[in-house]
């Protein structure tokens, strides 16, 4: 008898620590609700990508010496790079240039290596096509000037992300001109460790 | 207690007034409240679909539906319309009757059960002396509805989602059926109207959730099981079984059950607002505050009062029962079969057999409180 008692008491207890669970997870979702939704609203609001952040490629075309290290440090050797031996200037002549982005994995070690410069990492990020071979841009393509969030196109309103926000601020919407981030900027850390 | 408005004999005395015979008059008042009510049902189940949305986003900080008229108010409307237009795919090799018919076998007795459910004193279509018994046996039929479109999709998800279906809509059925016995025997009668009115006298004090607490609590968790909501909702489980019985449903057939299944949401929630919230009643009687004031309560404007606080009352409880199933959607993760029948038969059933026990003794020894 006592032991079937004992056997009810656990029960019991059990049941009322698994409603005690529940009631602790809806208090959860009952405090989400009264957070901002964190939405952007895509093609209406952009989120400006951080300082080094990784998009398409720029090329600038006469810049370029033909010496192929960016093909050397590429993983998969992806950047073609067409040229030809000038025999009277004695010097490689650049025909064409095109990165497929289509197969780029964006890890920029040919901007990293480019001894001239003329590689660099742009913020455009939006490259879908309809046909994975629009994907292959030649060098008139990676010349191009790159599609900015913050002056491009006026129906787009440029957002913060999180990090770049005041203090204690979480919502990048209506801020008024000129809010800083928390912490130094990179340029004024500079100024210090100079000194 | 007052009768408050009766809208029938109104509407006769008008009627004669005008010239007719009572009788004809009584052939055209039939079919207003069921037209009536079925048109609020409707409205009330897209409306709890759009509240699942918006407080599903909500939930996990999103915005939901925004650009469809004002908070997307419209989205379930565009929802019923696409589905309408929507081509309506017969499978080949299932069987074409049962198929067509276990959507309506579903939509319908959910439909149907409405016809128990009060928004007033007088405001329902029609006071049955069997009244919430009949709910009871008005949901067993949707088992059959789902197990006939689990087997007759020729399908190896559907089939199961059918079978889970069943299995959970008959083991949840007891220990509802309990609760609502422990209810019918406090207030003597299984009518709505008398369950509610056994409610009334002291405000929010004289609630049956009071009273039965553990009756309430069980009663919300085999109504959940029935209408395959969140913990329970294995019939559907998307990850396992796509979508359950209802993976080879499209257009209309596909909307019966949608609206069946959201439909069924408002129903067992208005019934625990019946049932356990008092009703229309509201938190403190109009009754009181008539008396403070000093108004008699048969003044036609406090009566129209009433009977508009009750509906009001009524839809605020039950879309507070809703917003309670939504919020545990996010809450609560998804119980596995032998769980789901081990809780139904294992808990649920004994413990809802000890409430109607104790019911009965508390009946006995307390008759004042517990309705003798």
């Amino acid at each position: 008898m006592l032991k079937f008692l004992k056997q009810v008491g656990d029960y019991t207890k059990e049941a009322v620590q698994a409603a005690k669970f529940i009631g602790q997870g809806l208090s959860v979702t009952f405090d989400h609700m009264q957070r901002r939704p964190v939405t952007v609203q895509y093609p209406y609001e952009k989120l400006i990508p951080s300082e080094r952040f990784r998009g398409r490629i720029h090329f600038e075309f006469d810049k370029c010496i033909s010496c192929e290290v960016c093909v050397r440090v590429c993983p998969i050797n992806l950047p073609v790079v067409d040229w030809e031996f000038n025999k009277e200037t004695k010097k490689k002549k650049l025909n064409h240039y095109s990165i497929d982005f289509g197969v780029c994995i964006f890890c920029g070690n040919c901007v990293e290596y480019c001894p001239t410069n003329c590689l660099s990492m742009t913020e455009e990020y939006e490259l879908s096509t309809y046909d994975r071979h629009e994907l292959n841009y030649d060098n008139v393509a990676l010349g191009r000037l790159p599609y900015s969030v913050v002056n491009s196109d006026p129906m787009v309103t440029p957002l913060r992300e999180l990090v770049y926000l005041p203090k204690g601020v979480l919502d990048p919407h209506d801020l008024p001109a000129n809010t800083r981030r928390p912490g130094q900027l990179p340029e004024e850390i500079l100024e210090t460790t100079e000194k | 207690m007052t009768s408050g408005i009766d809208l029938q004999a109104s509407f006769i005395e008008v009627l004669t007034g005008l010239g007719l015979p009572a009788g004809v008059a009584k052939v055209l008042w039939l079919p207003l409240p069921m037209v009536i009510i079925v048109a609020a049902v409707t409205v009330l189940a897209l409306v709890s679909t759009w509240l699942e949305r918006k407080i599903s986003a909500a939930a996990q900080q999103r915005i939901g539906p925004e650009y469809m008229g004002p908070l997307g108010m419209l989205a379930p409307v565009a929802d019923v319309i696409k589905l309408l237009f929507k081509e309506d795919i017969s499978i080949a090799k299932t069987d074409p009757w049962l198929f067509a018919i276990a959507p309506l076998l579903v939509f319908i007795p959910v439909f149907l059960s409405y016809i128990i459910v009060p928004f007033g004193q007088n405001l329902l279509i029609t006071d049955l002396s069997v009244g919430i018994f009949i709910w009871i046996s008005l949901s067993s039929i949707a088992p059959i509805g789902l197990l006939m479109a689990g087997y007759s999709s020729n399908n190896k998800y559907s089939l199961l989602g059918g079978l889970r279906a069943a299995a959970q809509s008959i083991s949840y059925e007891i220990p509802l059926a309990l609760a609502v016995l422990a209810i019918a025997m406090m207030s003597n009668s299984l009518s709505t109207i008398d369950i509610v009115d056994q409610q009334s006298g002291y405000g929010i004090l004289s609630w049956n959730i009071w009273r039965q607490p553990i009756g309430f609590l069980i009663f919300w968790i085999a109504a959940l099981a029935e209408c395959e909501r969140m913990p329970f909702d294995l019939p559907e489980a998307e990850e396992e079984l796509v979508a359950g019985y209802q993976t080879e449903y499209s257009s209309v057939k596909f909307m019966l059950f949608y609206a069946g299944s959201y439909a069924n949401l408002v129903l067992s929630a208005l019934l625990v607002s019946v049932l356990y919230l008092g009703g229309w009643e509201s938190p403190i009687p109009v009754s009181w505050i008539a008396g403070w004031i000093n108004v008699s309560e048969n003044t036609p404007w406090l009566q129209l009062l009433t009977a508009s606080l009750g509906i009001i009352m009524t839809l605020f409880k039950t879309y507070l029962m809703v917003f309670i199933a939504i919020l545990l959607r996010w809450t609560v993760p998804r119980v596995r079969i032998d769980q789901l029948l081990d809780l139904g038969w294992k808990f649920l059933l004994p413990v809802s057999l000890v409430n109607l026990l104790v019911t009965a003794a508390l009946k006995l020894t307390f008759p004042v409180a517990f309705g003798g």
